[in-house]
Formats: structure tokens, C-alpha cells, sequence
């Protein structure tokens, strides 16, 4: 019989550099998950993307076994690697801090299909068109 | 020392989460959390309360009002609170229970009473926030290779422990009859767990150092018998060199930390650096193998 899931989490950690400091402490450490072995885990997982954020979702079993599965990186960080900025504006609707094309948006719009909320590159393309915005990024 | 941390909780928008993950990190939070809280979700950020002021928290909460307004969404309902790291570190040990590893060890939570007599070296361990607590398939390989090199107590060893962690692997070598034990971490946290957890132990020769294996490279004349390193591929790829100086001509090396479809990479660099493998064990997905310098 498959063992039932008690939680799902979902954290977006540093790739290669996981540690039981929060986020991780509290959110596994609730469901008494081995939170260094976790840690193990994802790093050597994620150990060859060093410097980017890598989204994990975890499945908390009621034994405290545990599964994950890695997902795709954020949208602002694919952003900042596309427009090549290392942060974004704090002040979007003033100061604009790059350039955006609808062809990169696409690219990151098909990387991001998988986790995204969207039926269709087109929805996609729109939610990632967002995030740019917000970061201060125009989209040309 | 305890770090205490502001909790932000921030109500979960499936358009508006990169959004929200961008402002956080920009704001300095390493990594969010998505949890369920009453059949709602809730995206989690933290970060140290000495870096960030309750001012800096009602700034962050206008920042966000503007991104889910600017995407049509008026939705925002953001809170935060003060945790200590306490609240957690301490949840998941409730679980954590005295464990046998290999033929000869059980180690124990150092909040749990050993008994007085036992046919098992018993090891006494509290992690802190350091890797190594003997539940981890790694810790349990690299224990067991100890236990298969370290059986012949009349030959006095002198052992490294590279990326010691808690000091699980350094106690256990030492309780296996080494007579020097040198480890090393470059997590100041690690070391100080050793530390402490070599006091525990009453194992208070262990020469703990904060570094990697360069720092033992200045020991004038230092040489190992053995090496046991269990930290992660891509780490151990770049410490080959300096263990096969640091080598004695007929040493052996226990590496650990390392997935199966990775052990590969590293039987090829060891063999280059003119080891040769003499095991792989295998646990799960993790593997660890045993080198012996080839003379």
C-alpha cells in the first residue's frame, strides 16, 4: 500500500547551498523530517547550478520519509540571466533597469510551462511579462 | 547562540508567486516556503530580525501591495512575527532516536541517557546546525568503511576527517582506536560542533581546525594513514590533489557524499591521481567508495 503523504512543501532554495537555517528548519522540521539529510539530498542534487535558485517540492510521508522533486528556476531570476542584471529595480513604475524582448519571454515562458499556471506559452508569456515589470524590466 | 528570525507569511497567489519570491529575495530572505495553513496556502520568508527592522517590514509589505495592484489583484494580506531558531531545531529532534550503524556503533542524541553498559560503542552526538547524525546513508557507509579499516588497533593511525560536520565520523575513528584525529570544516558551526561533541564524548584529543585540507598542509611533516571525506562530488572532485599529497604512500581514502551516477567522475580522478578503487558500497542513491594509494 502507498504510504499517505502528510504534507507537500514547497521551498525555493539557494542550488548547492541548503542548510537547516529557516526556511528549511521550520518548514520540515514541523513534520520531523531529517532535516540534514535533506539538505544532503537537495545540495548534491543542485550542486552543478550553483548560483541559481532551484525550487524543490517536497512530499512529507506519515512514516517522516520524504520525497522531492526539483522544478524550474523563479521567473526573475531566468529574467536577470536573459536581460543580464543582478537585481531588479525597487522602484519599477520609475526606474526601468532593462530591456526585455518578446522572443526571451518565450524562452523563459516554454522553460517555466511545466510549473506554471497556464494553459497555453501565450498565458505564460503574459505571467512572465508580470514579473518583468515588477522587477522594472520593459517588455519591447 | 540562538538566532531569532521574522516569520513573513504572505497569502498565496498561483500568478502572483514569482512576483512575491522576487521581493523577498530582493529583501534579502534565502528561500521561501509554501505551506498549508487551515485549507489556505501561505508562502513563508524569513530572515534574521538583526538584519531587518519591523520599519523595513511595513516598507516590504508597500512594495507588494504595488506588484499585486499593478497585476489587478488587491488581495494582499501579509503578517509577520518573531521565531526563535529554537521553535524548530527542537521539533524535528523529538523524532530522532538512538540508531545502530554497521556492526559495532549506536549513536545517541545527546538528550537521551545512554545505558551504562552496551556490547556497542555508543556515540553521543548533537548536531546543531552541522551536518551528521548517523541517519544520513552517507554517515552510516562512511562509519562502516571505518569499522572495516580501523580493525587492527595495534597500528597507530593518524586519520583526517575533511568536512567533519557534527564530528560523528573524527569520535568514530577515534573510538576505533586511531591515535590522532585531525577534522576539519569550513562551516564555523561544524567545527564548534565537533568540538563540543568530542567533549561529549570524552574525546578531547581531536584536532579540529576551521578550513579544509589546506589548513593541515601547514603542519609541518603531517602525513595521514587515512582520509575519510563525506561531503559532495563536486567538493571532493577539488580535494583529490591535496589528499594525495597529504597521503602517507600506503593510505587509504573513505569519500562520501556521493550519488552512484556521480561515482564514476570520481573513480576516474582518484585513479588519475594514482589511487586505486578498492570498494564502492552502495545505500539508496548514495555511494561511497574506498581508495587505497597505489604504491
Amino acid at each position: 500500500m502507498a504510504k499517505k503523504v502528510v504534507a507537500l512543501i514547497k521551498l525555493a532554495l539557494p542550488a548547492g547551498k541548503a542548510n537547516p537555517a529557516p526556511p528549511v528548519g521550520p518548514a520540515l522540521g514541523q513534520h520531523g523530517v531529517n532535516i540534514m539529510a535533506f539538505c544532503k539530498e537537495y545540495n548534491a542534487k543542485t550542486a552543478s547550478q550553483t548560483g541559481m535558485i532551484i525550487p524543490v517540492e517536497i512530499s512529507v510521508f506519515e512514516d517522516r520519509s520524504f520525497t522531492f522533486i526539483l522544478k524550474t528556476p523563479p521567473a526573475s531570476e531566468l529574467i536577470k540571466i536573459a536581460v543580464g542584471i543582478k537585481t531588479g529595480s525597487k522602484e519599477p513604475n520609475r526606474n526601468k533597469v532593462a530591456k526585455i524582448t518578446k522572443a526571451q519571454l518565450r524562452e523563459i515562458a516554454q522553460t517555466k510551462m511545466p510549473d506554471l499556471n497556464a494553459n497555453d506559452i501565450e498565458a505564460g508569456m503574459k505571467i512572465i511579462a508580470g514579473t518583468a515589470r515588477n522587477m522594472g524590466v520593459t517588455v519591447v | 547562540m540562538t538566532t531569532s528570525w521574522w516569520e513573513i507569511k504572505i497569502n498565496y497567489i498561483p500568478e502572483l508567486e514569482d512576483n512575491i519570491f522576487w521581493r523577498l529575495q530582493e529583501f534579502g530572505c534565502q528561500g521561501t516556503a509554501l505551506a498549508k495553513e487551515k485549507d489556505a496556502w501561505f508562502i513563508k520568508a524569513y530572515i534574521p530580525t538583526i538584519t531587518k527592522e519591523a520599519m523595513d517590514l511595513a516598507a516590504l509589505s508597500l512594495w507588494l501591495k504595488q506588484d499585486f495592484i499593478l497585476e489587478g489583484d488587491n488581495s494582499l494580506d501579509i503578517s509577520w512575527k518573531i521565531i526563535d531558531d529554537e521553535d524548530w531545531a527542537s521539533s524535528w529532534k523529538n523524532h530522532w532516536q538512538p540508531m545502530e550503524i554497521g556492526d559495532r556503533f549506536c549513536i545517541y542524541p545527546a538528550w537521551i541517557e545512554p545505558p551504562k553498559e552496551s556490547d556497542r560503542i555508543i556515540i553521543r552526538l548533537d548536531p546543531g546546525s552541522a551536518f551528521g547524525t548517523g541517519v544520513h546513508a552517507t554517515t552510516q557507509l562512511c562509519l562502516e568503511s571505518l569499522e572495516m579499516r580501523l580493525d587492527e588497533p595495534e597500528k597507530e593511525l593518524v586519520i583526517a576527517d575533511i568536512g567533519c560536520g557534527s564530528g560523528i565520523l573524527s569520535i568514530g575513528a577515534r573510538f576505533l582506536g586511531a591515535k590522532q584525529v585531525y577534522a576539519t570544516d569550513i562551516d564555523p558551526l561544524a567545527t564548534l560542533a565537533t568540538k563540543e561533541n568530542s567533549e561529549l564524548n570524552q574525546v578531547n584529543d581531536i584536532q579540529v581546525f576551521d578550513g579544509s585540507i589546506d589548513q593541515l598542509k601547514l603542519i609541518p611533516g603531517l602525513k595521514f594513514d587515512g582520509i575519510v571525506c563525506n561531503i559532495l562530488a563536486e567538493v571532493i572532485k577539488t580535494l583529490i590533489p591535496d589528499m594525495t599529497e597529504m597521503i602517507k604512500p600506503d593510505g587509504w581514502v573513505i569519500l562520501s557524499g556521493i550519488l552512484v551516477d556521480q561515482s564514476i567522475d570520481i573513480s576516474t580522478i582518484l585513479e588519475k591521481n594514482g589511487w586505486m578503487i578498492a570498494s564502492l558500497w552502495k545505500r539508496g542513491e548514495w555511494c561511497c567508495l574506498n581508495g587505497r594509494r597505489r604504491q
